[in-house]
């Protein structure tokens, strides 16, 4: 029988040139308040890629919303061809072999889309469909990764690339305050890229089967995680409540389940667990309440730990980790799992 | 239905019994089965206690060697399984008590320590004598000195002493020494209850994992894992039963 699953055939990641210590931006913007510089000396960042601004008299930076509008779409234009490049050179294929494009991002609104300053920039055929998932978040990879394997699958033979773009750097309001520092302290700017393909050809490829998704909406806390538009500092900002981690991780196990119980499965029989690198308190609460373990999210904190929080990206990173490690084997199953405003988590389930 | 040990549920108390001629010796047939029971008692079991125990007068006298050829190349596979059964024990969503009664030798210490609660008779014996037989005493290295301290972990672990069951009650290897397993198991369920599994099951993780978490970070996962404990049922019982009580 043929088999016509998609395929994650190909991964590719990349981040803007300049990287910066936590303790080099809190110097940068001469933030005195030692609350806030105390998130900043966190461990459990270390450094960020960032298309940071120059700084006015005060230390602080100044960018408008329209120069920040046009920032992401400069920084989309760097990272995002880098990682499609990196995404398919692997498989010796170019744009033009590219049959679907989906981008991905919310830290820019603009149309035409992300897809279409891409397809121009790098040259990709006019016939390739597309489609832009604009304003879903963190958890937004997943969100894309449903609909790009469900192309796949209905289009046997034929490339789908989704590419996440996230430039969180001009995605800020700079005002001094708690509510602004733990986002200005937390995110990076980064782009991932993943080539899904359905074709029997690759049945001996060493690439998983995505087998299926399932949701978590959170409706309660629908406010709990919102980028939205700052009045007083006429630019979107972005919030992030107390305790919305601990809400995520109370709700994770109802997903997990579902998704693992669908194909006959336990939690014990999945060998890697891929999970969005939020931020350590979601980290910490998806670990107490589904039960996975440090060593189980280690790229998740590594990827924290090196880049921030890369936002819908973040999990293609965590994913080419554990590719890169090696010790995947045939016949494993992983989770991924994304959470982010809704408040929601997705997960998928993917086989070697 | 199994071949090296016996199961059985009873009043919330599932009972494993290890059972091999010759002192219960661990074979891959056994952490086969151990596995098996760790998958049941997950899946389907209402328990809320375990309890590991030995037939025919030991608890576990280590691993078997016919199990391992002398003229084949050695490999890792089986300690790796044993370690992960032993793991799998140590994280079930019930209390874990173990009765020792004769030899916890070798492997059979390990599964003591993997447990919540050690209980023992008097006439019980602990020993780790692998080092002097020329490999290691397993994750032992990792779990014993948390119970007695390094300085008495090293003197056990390098050389191989046989231990009795007070002096293993006085370094802290062993919870008590009774009599009667059955009144003392009894006893030991009684100060369970009552029994709260998502509490008992974090708590445990916490500890387990104490010795190897700076403070952030363990605080970190205690406020993450006191959430998910504050959200269930038996917490806001208590709460209920103390707005009552006002």
């Amino acid at each position: 029988m043929l088999d016509t699953q998609p395929r994650l055939l190909s991964v590719g990641t990349a981040n803007p040139p300049e990287r910066y210590t936590q303790e080099e931006i809190a110097e940068r913007f001469e933030i005195p308040d030692p609350r806030i510089r105390s998130l900043f000396r966190s461990a459990h960042i270390h450094t960020r890629h960032l298309y940071l601004p120059p700084v006015d008299q005060r230390g602080a930076p100044s960018e408008t919303q329209g120069e920040l509008l046009s920032k992401h779409l400069r920084g989309a234009l760097e990272i995002g061809p880098q990682a499609v490049e990196r995404c398919l050179a692997p498989l010796r294929l170019g744009v033009k072999d590219i049959d679907y494009l989906c981008c991905i991002t919310t830290t820019g609104f603009m149309a035409p889309g992300l897809t279409a300053h891409i397809i121009k920039h790098m040259g990709f055929r006019p016939d390739c469909s597309r489609a832009d998932i604009v304003g879903m978040g963190c958890n937004a990879g997943l969100n894309g990764l449903n609909p790009v394997s469900a192309w796949a699958k209905a289009n046997p033979g034929k490339n789908a690339l989704m590419l996440c773009i996230e430039v969180c750097s001009a995605a800020y309001v700079f005002d001094g305050s708690m509510r602004t520092a733990i986002v200005n302290s937390l995110f990076g700017d980064g782009s991932a890229a993943v080539l899904v393909r359905a074709d029997p050809a690759d049945d001996r490829r060493f690439a998983p089967r995505v087998l299926g998704f399932n949701s978590q909406i959170i409706t309660e806390a629908l406010g709990a995680m919102r980028y939205d538009w700052d009045e007083h500092h006429g630019k979107f900002s972005f919030f992030l409540d107390r305790d919305i981690p601990y809400v995520v991780g109370a709700h994770a196990e109802l997903p997990v389940d579902r998704l693992l119980n669908a194909h006959g499965l336990k939690r014990r029989d999945i060998a890697h667990w891929v999970v969005h690198s939020g931020g350590k308190k979601v980290i910490d609460a998806i670990k107490y309440n589904v039960g996975i373990t440090e060593h189980d999210v280690r790229h998740t904190t590594s990827v924290l730990r090196d880049f921030g929080n890369l936002s819908s990206g973040s999990f293609l990173f965590s994913y080419k980790r554990l590719l890169e490690e090696g010790k995947v084997r045939r016949g494993d199953y992983a989770v991924l799992m994304t959470m982010g405003p809704g408040s929601t988590i997705e997960t998928a389930l993917i086989r070697w | 239905m199994y071949e090296t040990l016996r199961f059985n549920e009873q009043d919330g108390v599932a009972t494993i019994t290890l059972n091999r001629p010759g002192g219960n010796c661990i074979s891959m047939q056994m952490v086969r089965e151990i596995s098996a029971i760790c998958d049941r008692l997950e899946d389907e079991s209402k328990s809320t206690v375990v309890v590991i125990r030995g037939a025919g007068g030991a608890f576990c006298a280590g691993i078997d060697f016919d199990d391992f050829d002398p003229n084949a190349v050695m490999d890792i596979h089986g300690f790796n399984k044993w370690e992960k059964c032993c793991t799998r024990i140590e994280r079930l969503p019930m209390s874990t008590i173990a009765l020792v009664d004769g030899a916890a030798i070798g492997g059979g210490l390990q599964l003591a320590l993997v447990c919540d609660q050690r209980l023992a008779t008097s006439a019980s014996i602990f020993q780790a004598p692998e080092v002097k037989l020329g490999f290691l005493p397993g994750m032992a290295t990792f779990r014993l000195a948390k119970y007695v301290g390094l300085g008495i972990a090293k003197r056990l672990l390098l050389t191989c002493p046989e231990i009795t069951a007070d002096e293993a009650a006085g370094y802290g290897m062993i919870d008590a020494v009774v009599d009667d397993l059955d009144v003392g198991l009894n006893q030991a369920i009684h100060n369970l209850g009552p029994n709260h599994n998502v509490a008992v099951q974090l708590t445990r993780r916490l500890l387990n994992e104490c010795y190897g978490t700076d403070y952030q970070n363990a605080l970190g996962h205690f406020l993450a894992a006191q959430h998910r404990a504050i959200s269930q049922t038996a917490f806001l019982d208590t709460l209920k039963q103390a707005k009552k009580g006002e």
